[in-house]
């Protein structure tokens, strides 16, 4: 479990992140996304449709414990997570749309995510100590939206300093992950070495699932190759600090460290398996950039 | 009028200038650019005169007195430390950033000439400029500092400067921007060990600082007929060479483009500075004009991809844009842009290359303003034709010439067509060239009797307008038939599934040259393009001997730094092409 001072530090990150993901957007980004909202929508669609059931379905088919199962389900129905923006860098997907996706998904989570969480773990069947009050999400995610508004304003007002701060919240949106690491792990090791596969097998699949099926969908709607690669990584990477924080500021001691586990080893994982599918959907971006010239080469030698 | 003066002496196009457009030049108000530069620092010292802005929003702004100020230390640094004299080459190799004009306007105070130079050059091209010039100072971007150990031994540059895009920016800015350079996209190579004195520019501005004071006694006595820059241009011929533009005929271009948008200048005009300084458009357009004006400058370090410009866009009340046909075409492929235009736009001025007809329409409809296309060349400074800002719209017009300048068709001859004609433009006024750096030859064939031959083909209509035709150099004789490859290219660039077309000749056995298309495909579009499919539209709407004889798909067409598509980079590969068979 995380001690008093470390939850602390932990919400001050948050609070960064979240100045840094302001920073990153302007009014008009959410104006131009309500003229055209089809990709954003589709994208709400994966990340509040697909993700909290598929956290529903792996508690329930694995048989988890319910302090698992609320650790499962409130990580699948948390908000797109800012370092889904990085990997959409690197995959050279569509960096518009994944920024878009992750701020509109952050906005919505104010109104979708506790339903979502109250909906589905009383569907699991946990309910009692382990129930996450509803009042307490929204609390969370209401507080982070002030340094969400507090970036966007920034940017507009001083470019500079909006610039780094937009740059310091993507950093720590990394160092956060590492601090979980360096904190939880070595404490938790005899936990982690007796943890049983299927809680591993949630962690990962959760969001290894998510892009699979965030893919389809997406190719489903009719978004091209490229949109549904960003769909994709958006969907399957979610705020894991943010879920960490709901559960640190929600539980305390065993019960804490007990929920926490899915999140935390969701949060390890993802930065894993979205570093291989980042450089898998790479390639697949650069074939088919190649393809189209070489259709256009066979053209050239017939005309 | 007489019977023997042609009619394009008679200005057929002065009642285009209706009451907007002064008629003539005013006089010269400035002995040479270093006044108008140290004028203009005075006038408007507490207004903020350049912000250069990179593409995560970050940035830098000097104030006009900043501006004076430092351009007075580099022209110190200049002649104490460097000990140059009036006259002196110095070579600018630099991106749009806050270090171009105050390195710029320091190099016009010591008396000494700029030579500009693109920051893209390969090493043989800038030997071949260093040396062309004779330049004895360089002042480079550091990203691209690696070349130097190639380049310095074989010229005879005696000292060096280096630079960073972010440099002059708040400290926790520059600092930022450099990291990302150095760590992320590793485009800060390490500084090669040269025999000659290597500085940055902050220690060569610390060190003229204490020579600032004497900036105006450099300049007090220069001539107005002095040169004041070397801009070399390739033109058609191949080898890059040197225009000679003295001080007296940039200030008088500056002078006729003040004269055509003064209808639309206010006290607080902010301008997009996309295009680099170091082409003469955005050097006269943007830089000296906007100067004068007391105008802020919006520097652009890098517009491409043109998602770069975006934070500029948002952030500056922008009201002028100078571009080119590829930039506004660009800007109007992205949501951002066409969601929320400029809100204080006046208006955009194109210049570099033919405005598509359809660019400007839509460029008009998203942001009510119109795009006024002008026609120039280096060697005249560059601006010679305009299109007025008031008045109807004439789309595919480089307008009428500007004040203060006389413009003639001619056939090959020399003699003026008759009206409705096509020939050969030529220009003569106080913008135009004292002729090309230690080329006599070149000068003359291109210099006569003080008109200058551009090498473009153009008509004008009865209201005084132009019309370019095509380059002179391009035409394709196909079995005696001129046709113009320009024709050719819009009949293209109608098809939804061409994104950009060129078209050039070839020899062929029958007609002597054939018409040979170079084709990029639309991504956007989504099935098959084919030759077939292609020469059917061009005979939807042109004779036969206009049709394409053969099609080429291209992913790209050769361009130059201001997206100008290079016709003579594709001759020289059909060139190579034909000289193999």
């Amino acid at each position: 479990m995380l001690s008093e001072a470390e939850t602390k530090l932990l919400g001050i990150m948050m609070m960064v992140i979240m100045l840094g993901m302001g920073a990153s957007l302007t009014f008009r980004d959410f104006l131009i996304a309500f003229k055209k909202p089809k990709g954003v929508l589709v994208g709400l669609l994966c990340q509040y449709g697909i993700m909290p059931f598929l956290g529903y379905l792996l508690a329930v088919s694995l048989g988890l414990s319910p302090a698992l199962a609320v650790g499962i389900i409130l990580i699948a129905c948390m908000p797109g997570g800012t370092t889904s923006n990085i990997f959409t860098y690197f995959s050279k997907g569509a960096l518009a749309l994944s920024i878009m996706m992750t701020s509109v998904s952050t906005l919505v989570a104010v109104a979708a995510v506790p339903s979502l969480i109250a909906f589905y773990t009383k569907s699991a069947g946990v309910s009692g100590e382990f129930a996450i009050p509803a009042a307490n999400v929204a609390q969370v995610l209401v507080v982070l939206l002030v340094p969400t508004v507090i970036g966007m304003i920034l940017r507009k007002t001083n470019p500079n300093i909006g610039a780094t701060i937009e740059l310091i919240g993507s950093l720590l949106g990394v160092c956060v992950i590492l601090f979980l690491i360096g904190s939880w792990v070595p404490r938790n090791y005899q936990l982690l070495l007796s943890t049983p596969w299927p809680v591993f097998f949630a962690a990962i699949g959760l969001g290894l699932f998510g892009m699979l099926l965030g893919y389809w969908l997406a190719q489903l709607l009719k978004q091209d190759n490229n949109r549904s690669r960003t769909i994709s990584l958006e969907t399957g990477i979610q705020n894991g600090p943010l879920a960490v924080l709901i559960v640190t500021l929600t539980f305390k001691d065993e019960t804490q460290q007990q929920v926490l586990l899915i999140p935390v080893l969701y949060s390890l994982f993802i930065v894993l398996t979205s570093s291989v599918i980042t450089l898998w959907y790479r390639r697949n971006a650069t074939q088919e950039a190649l393809a189209r010239d070489s259709a256009k080469v066979g053209r050239a030698v017939s005309a | 009028m007489t019977a023997d003066m042609p009619i394009y002496d008679t200005r057929p196009w002065l009642p285009a200038y209706g009451n907007a457009i002064a008629r003539e030049l005013p006089p010269p108000r400035y002995r040479n650019l270093a006044e108008l530069a140290a004028r203009a620092c005075e006038r408007f010292a507490n207004k903020k005169a350049f912000t250069a802005v990179v593409p995560n929003g970050m940035n830098g702004t000097l104030t006009y007195r900043q501006v004076g100020e430092l351009s007075d230390a580099f022209a110190g640094y200049l002649r104490e430390v460097c000990k140059l004299q009036a006259g002196d080459r110095v070579a600018v190799q630099l991106p749009n950033s806050l270090t171009y004009p105050v390195v710029a306007l320091g190099v016009f105070k010591a008396g000494c000439v700029l030579v500009n130079t693109n920051p893209l050059y390969t090493a043989s091209e800038m030997v071949h400029q260093f040396n062309d010039s004779g330049a004895k100072v360089l002042v480079i971007v550091d990203m691209f500092a690696d070349k130097l150990a190639e380049v310095i031994p074989k010229t005879g540059i005696q000292r060096v400067v280096l630079s960073g895009v972010s440099e002059m920016f708040p400290a926790i800015p520059n600092a930022i921007v450099r990291g990302v350079q150095k760590v992320w996209s590793k485009v800060l190579p390490p500084i090669p060990q040269l025999s000659i004195p290597v500085e940055r520019i902050k220690a060569a501005l610390a060190s003229g600082k204490a020579h600032q004071s004497k900036a105006a006694g450099y300049w007090t006595d220069l001539p107005s007929s002095a040169v004041a820059a070397l801009q070399y241009t390739g033109g058609t011929t191949g080898v890059s060479k040197g225009a000679m533009l003295t001080h007296a005929n940039l200030m008088s271009n500056v002078d006729m483009v003040l004269a055509m948008g003064k209808s639309h200048h206010g006290s607080d005009e902010c301008v997009l500075t996309a295009l680099p300084l170091y082409h003469i458009f955005a050097f006269t357009a943007n830089l000296l004009t906007f100067l004068e004006l007391g105008g802020h400058n919006i520097l652009i370090p890098s517009p491409r991809p043109v998602q770069n410009l975006q934070r500029a866009i948002e952030n500056y009340p922008i009201t002028w844009i100078t571009g080119v046909n590829t930039l506004f075409n660009g800007l109007m492929n992205e949501e951002w842009f066409t969601a929320f235009p400029p809100k204080h736009l006046k208006a955009a001025i194109a210049g570099g290359t033919a405005l598509h007809h359809a660019v400007a329409e839509r460029w008009q409809k998203i942001t009510g303003t119109r795009i006024a296309e002008g026609f120039g060349l280096t060697e005249c400074s560059p601006v010679v034709t305009f299109n007025t800002l008031v008045g109807d719209v004439r789309t595919d017009s480089i307008g009428v010439p500007v004040p203060g300048t006389e413009v003639r068709l001619v056939n090959d001859d020399g003699v003026p067509v008759p009206h409705g004609e096509a020939g050969e433009l030529i220009v003569r006024g106080p913008q135009v060239m004292q002729g090309y750096w230690n080329r006599p030859e070149e000068t003359a064939s291109i210099l006569k009797d003080g008109w200058l031959f551009t090498g473009d083909v153009a008509v004008m209509d009865a209201d005084g307008y132009f019309k370019i035709v095509d380059r002179k150099k391009d035409l394709v004789l196909v079995s005696g038939f001129n046709v113009y490859p320009n024709e050719i290219e819009d009949a293209l660039a109608k098809m939804d599934a061409v994104l950009e077309a060129a078209v050039v000749g070839v020899p062929d056995a029958n007609s002597g040259e054939s018409v040979r298309a170079y084709v990029v495909k639309n991504p956007e579009f989504v099935s098959e393009l084919t030759k077939d499919m292609v020469v059917a539209h061009c005979k939807s709407l042109l004779t036969d001997y206009k049709i394409p004889k053969s099609v080429i798909f291209r992913n790209e067409l050769p361009k130059s730094p201001i997206g100008k598509i290079l016709r003579k980079d594709l001759k020289a590969e059909v060139k190579a092409e034909f000289n193999k068979k």
